[in-house]
């Protein structure tokens, strides 16, 4: 008995060529936009604009612009900052992560992913910026001796610790972004015509020339970013789940937060990138390059963390149960029926039961369902924050401090708005930057020359079996023979 | 370097340039470099390029951010200021440590990446000095050195050719 491994499909499919790759990748670049384009960049700006009006509106009048009371002092706001920065976890996990396990489909989407992290990382920023309420003294929390104003920050306190994770997040996956575009901005470089591009282009590229000590070092810095990236991955999430799980909170009082929110981040952040990835595809026309295996893969993730997320829930329920804390207890159970309950079936049902339709591979390979299912993901991933957050400050200790939250219009404006700013920013990246990191994806083509040589050597595996089994068969024969 | 002029060898497949490398190197011509639009694995070890030194670089400056992270949050909460928050200590080690991690990757990353970028002497706004166009898309172009009195270009160009290359050229640096 033998088995052998039926031998994997092809990553990127349509035969390309080294040229094909960068002709195609660069075509957005070098032509000037399609229809569909200027659509969506349109429709970004548009609701970016809601975004300037709301968010100025807040800083002018004030956190009173919003629906927050003296009981609920976190809500959209906050749910607003851990949503992007949980959607912000894809990218680094595609191209950290993956990179450390060898998957090579990451090769294809790892540049979009990276650039949706850094832009997700901006829109979760501007919430922490404007929870503040006087933006102008935003640098408070940076370490600065007391005769600037404020006091020396308190380093025992998780929201100190979510700033240093923050902004490093940020600029390290901004670091990784770039060493990774620089062989790609040369190759744009060294076909422009136009006298902008060959300007602009050739500063970013910082004279790469291609040569092999340079891509000596460039993999070497490439791996030690994936690992340090991959440990920054999961304590950025972990930092951002104990500004609840140090608390005394009930419902945000407990150690499972760090894994799970870990787990929730990646969910979201997948359902963000099939969602980006569904339309880029068709946008720009590279179902090549972005195959249904590709989302295939990402699906699988998808149902994965799905499933993780909602063991959590279920997790924390007994826990709550186990613990034999009353208030921990009534948390769980108003949760799940007390006035916000829609919130936490909406929670359960887009988490924990709408992933499980990924085990079909029907499911997995059809693009308009993968898309429904991402923004259902992505709904409820908001509404799991929104649980998290609303259902366990409303009712606090004192009874008399009981009360209901009910967002404002502005509330709602920044929450939409924050789509524009992504969305707008996103639209330039595919306009401006190649969308797929050419370097890698040509690393993994199948030359002329290779798919020859793969042609031969199985042809003499073809003949080596038919031998062997011939010479079984004889040797088969014998044995009845007897 | 004793010689400005190289012979270039131009390649379209990754596996015929790595195969031209190993060759010429053990006939023992000096290949100055080799360049390609993505890393061919392996061809740096054939050319007998050393295992890079930006790993050390990048422990040094992790070690580096450790040691800022302890020094600034001790000295802020311990030595220059102390606040009673709640009754918590205020030397409290473990309390630093999201901190120090946070510091020490922060500083890897934009250690390392400024040493690759002094190592190479890239830089922006930098006038590259490719060899061929055509080396950032689809071409592979091997530079041997011509030591004079020493190198038989005709040798050097059929041996070149016998690997599969698509053109011979001759260029001269400015060093």
């Amino acid at each position: 008995m033998s088995y052998e491994s039926p031998i994997r499909d092809m990553l990127i499919t349509g035969g390309k060529t080294y040229s094909d790759i960068t002709k195609e990748i660069t075509r957005p670049i070098e032509n000037k936009p399609s229809k569909a384009w200027w659509i969506g960049f349109g429709l970004s700006s548009i609701v970016l604009a809601l975004w300037l009006f709301s968010t100025t509106y807040t800083m002018l009048v004030g956190i009173g612009a919003w629906g927050l009371n003296k009981t609920v002092g976190w809500a959209f706001d906050i749910t607003n900052f851990v949503f992007w920065v949980g959607i912000g976890h894809a990218g680094t996990l595609i191209s950290a992560v993956l990179l450390l396990f060898r998957q090579k489909w990451r090769m294809s989407i790892n540049r979009s992913a990276e650039a949706m992290t850094i832009f997700a990382v901006i829109c979760a920023a501007s919430f922490i910026v404007s929870h503040m309420g006087r933006p102008w003294v935003a640098y408070w929390p940076i370490p600065l001796p007391n005769a600037f104003g404020s006091l020396w920050v308190n380093f025992n306190s998780p929201l100190v610790w979510d700033v240093f994770a923050i902004s490093t997040y940020f600029s390290v996956s901004l670091v990784f972004w770039y060493v990774g575009l620089i062989p790609d901005i040369a190759t744009v470089r060294d076909r422009a015509v136009t006298k902008a591009r060959k300007f602009w282009y050739g500063f970013f590229a910082m004279g790469w020339n291609g040569s092999t000590r340079v891509w000596h070092r460039y993999e070497v810095i490439s791996l030690i970013l994936a690992a340090i990236s991959t440990p920054l991955v999961l304590s950025v999430h972990s930092i951002v789940s104990m500004d609840f799980a140090t608390s005394l909170v009930p419902g945000w009082h407990t150690t499972i937060f760090p894994p799970y929110f870990v787990a929730g981040a990646i969910f979201s952040g997948f359902g963000m990138v099939l969602t980006l990835l569904i339309v880029a595809r068709e946008v720009l026309n590279y179902k090549d390059y972005i195959t249904t295996e590709h989302l295939d893969a990402m699906c699988r993730v998808v149902m994965l963390t799905g499933t993780l997320v909602g063991l959590a829930y279920i997790t924390e329920f007994f826990v709550a149960a186990y613990s034999g804390v009353e208030y921990e207890q009534y948390a769980f159970i108003n949760r799940a029926t007390g006035p916000y309950w829609w919130s936490y079936w909406i929670m359960m049902g887009c988490n924990l039961l709408a992933p499980q339709v990924f085990w079909s591979r029907w499911a997995r390979t059809t693009p308009w369902f993968i898309f429904i299912m991402s923004i259902i993901v992505n709904i409820g991933m908001w509404f799991e924050r929104f649980v998290i957050i609303v259902t366990s400050l409303h009712r606090d200790f004192l009874p008399s401090s009981w009360t209901m939250y009910t967002p404002t219009i502005i509330e709602f404006g920044i929450l939409l708005g924050s789509f524009g700013l992504f969305f707008f920013f996103f639209f330039l990246f595919m306009k401006f930057l190649p969308a797929i990191n050419m370097a890698e994806l040509k690393s993994i083509v199948k030359t002329k020359h290779a798919l020859e040589l793969e042609k031969h050597y199985t042809e003499l595996l073809n003949n080596n079996h038919k031998m062997s089994n011939n010479a079984h068969e004889t040797k088969g024969d014998s044995v009845h023979g007897h | 370097m004793d010689t400005n002029k190289v012979i270039l060898g131009i390649y379209e497949d990754p596996d015929h340039i790595y195969d031209a490398t190993k060759k010429l190197i053990h006939d023992g011509y000096r290949v100055r470099d080799v360049y390609s639009p993505f890393a061919i694995h392996g061809i740096d070890r054939v050319m007998g390029i050393k295992r890079s030194r930006l790993t050390v670089a990048a422990f040094i400056f992790a070690m580096t951010g450790i040691t800022l992270a302890l020094t600034l949050q001790s000295y802020v909460s311990f030595f220059d200021w102390q606040i009673n928050v709640g009754g918590k200590p205020f030397l409290h080690i473990p309390t630093y440590i999201p901190i120090t991690f946070e510091l020490s990757i922060l500083c890897t990353a934009f250690g390392m990446v400024a040493c690759f970028f002094y190592v190479n002497r890239m830089v922006w706004g930098k006038n590259a000095d490719i060899i061929d166009i055509r080396v950032t898309d689809d071409l592979f172009v091997v530079a041997v050195d011509v030591i004079p009195n020493k190198t038989n270009i005709a040798e050097l160009s059929e041996l070149l050719k016998s690997k599969g290359a698509i053109e011979i050229r001759e260029k001269e640096f400015e060093d």
